[in-house]
């Protein structure tokens, strides 16, 4: 499927006027984003490296994922609004920019796994699932996260 | 004067070789910023929950003082990449980042939230065998997360700002904004 439409669509769209328009609109957004992804990485690393037993050992790994769960959540948003109103400045540049397309796919890959994968499988009793899975599911976590975020800032040296 | 010394010593830093190997490499440069803006991820991440748990946004039913003192080791392991990695990047472009009015406002932002985080941490361990398992801390206390957390947004928007060239001394700028960057040559040409 390709998106070229949709590329050039948000290239002529209003936010695509103000964040041409306006360089500091585009720097303010931008500071949201990253505020997004250090809250959205803060979860994702309390949360994980509570499942390796590594931080908060005393605290009950349900507690500190259904906590961390909420936030990274607004993280995410955040992450997601800002990053819509950020692509449109530079849309036709991003179609042909081959690490936009990795962190997309890293992002699609991240929500599926948080939402179809880790949130239902963390849902219940964490004692009555193997301690390799919650291991796997932490270290899988982290990894998709940090590929989100290293790819981001790659698209910027691309 | 206290311009001229900066000026001197980001001169210096300048003509060094590997600040230049540094500025000029394909990768290490990006791979440098890369680590900056991940180690932003350990240490601003681990701040947003210890300023949550303060706010009484989040973790309310767990004691502030364990989530302060539990995340605090990660969160300075986090800085002290950040700090290591920030100054690689000051290194390899050292005189136009001390002529840049973002990064010194970055710096100001920086001294302010370590004082706010010092004075909050002596708040902290002042008071909070009164309200440790209170799910909303008091007030003082929560004036003082968000004002953290208010300072470090300042800390990222002015550091991810140091990269426009809006403000760089060599456009043309009112005298006061000369002043403020320390372009020290273009104030002398303006007089």
């Amino acid at each position: 499927m390709d998106l070229y439409p949709l590329f050039e669509w948000l290239d002529t769209s209003l936010l695509a006027d103000i964040s041409k328009a306006y360089g500091g609109t585009f720097a303010v957004i931008q500071m949201f984003h990253l505020m997004g992804m250090a809250l959205m990485g803060g979860m994702v690393l309390v949360g994980d490296l509570r499942l390796l037993n590594i931080l908060l050992k005393d605290l009950p790994s349900e507690m500190v994922i259904d906590n961390t769960h909420k936030w990274f959540g607004v993280g995410l948003t955040i992450m997601i609004m800002s990053g819509i109103f950020m692509s449109s400045a530079v849309a036709m540049k991003l179609y042909y920019n081959s690490m936009f397309a990795a962190k997309m796919a890293a992002l699609a890959t991240g929500i599926i796994f948080v939402y179809a994968i880790r949130k239902p499988l963390l849902a219940g009793d964490h004692t009555e699932l193997n301690p390799w899975t919650l291991r796997i599911v932490a270290v899988t976590s982290i990894m998709i996260w940090f590929t989100v975020a290293a790819s981001g800032r790659w698209i910027g040296f691309s | 004067m206290l311009n001229e010394i900066l000026l001197s010593l980001a001169r210096w830093l300048d003509s060094q070789s590997w600040s230049t190997q540094i500025h000029e490499s394909i990768y290490l440069y990006s791979w440098i910023e890369t680590t900056h803006v991940l180690s932003l991820m350990i240490f601003l991440g681990m701040l947003c929950v210890i300023d949550l748990r303060m706010l009484g946004w989040a973790f309310d039913k767990v004691p502030a003082s364990t989530i302060a003192n539990r995340l605090d080791k990660p969160m300075m392991i986090g800085f002290a990449i950040m700090l290591i990695s920030g100054f690689l990047l000051y290194y390899a472009i050292p005189v136009r980042t001390t002529q840049s009015i973002w990064f010194r406002t970055k710096v100001i932002l920086l001294i302010l939230a370590g004082i706010n985080a010092f004075l909050f941490r002596a708040k902290m361990q002042a008071s909070a065998s009164s309200w440790d398992l209170d799910p909303i801390p008091p007030k003082r206390i929560r004036v003082g997360a968000g004002l953290s957390l208010l300072l470090w947004s300042g800390v990222v928007i002015t550091g991810r700002a140091i990269a426009y060239d809006w403000f760089d001394c060599r456009r043309e700028l009112p005298y006061v904004m000369y002043w403020a960057a320390g372009c020290v040559d273009e104030m002398a040409a303006f007089q």
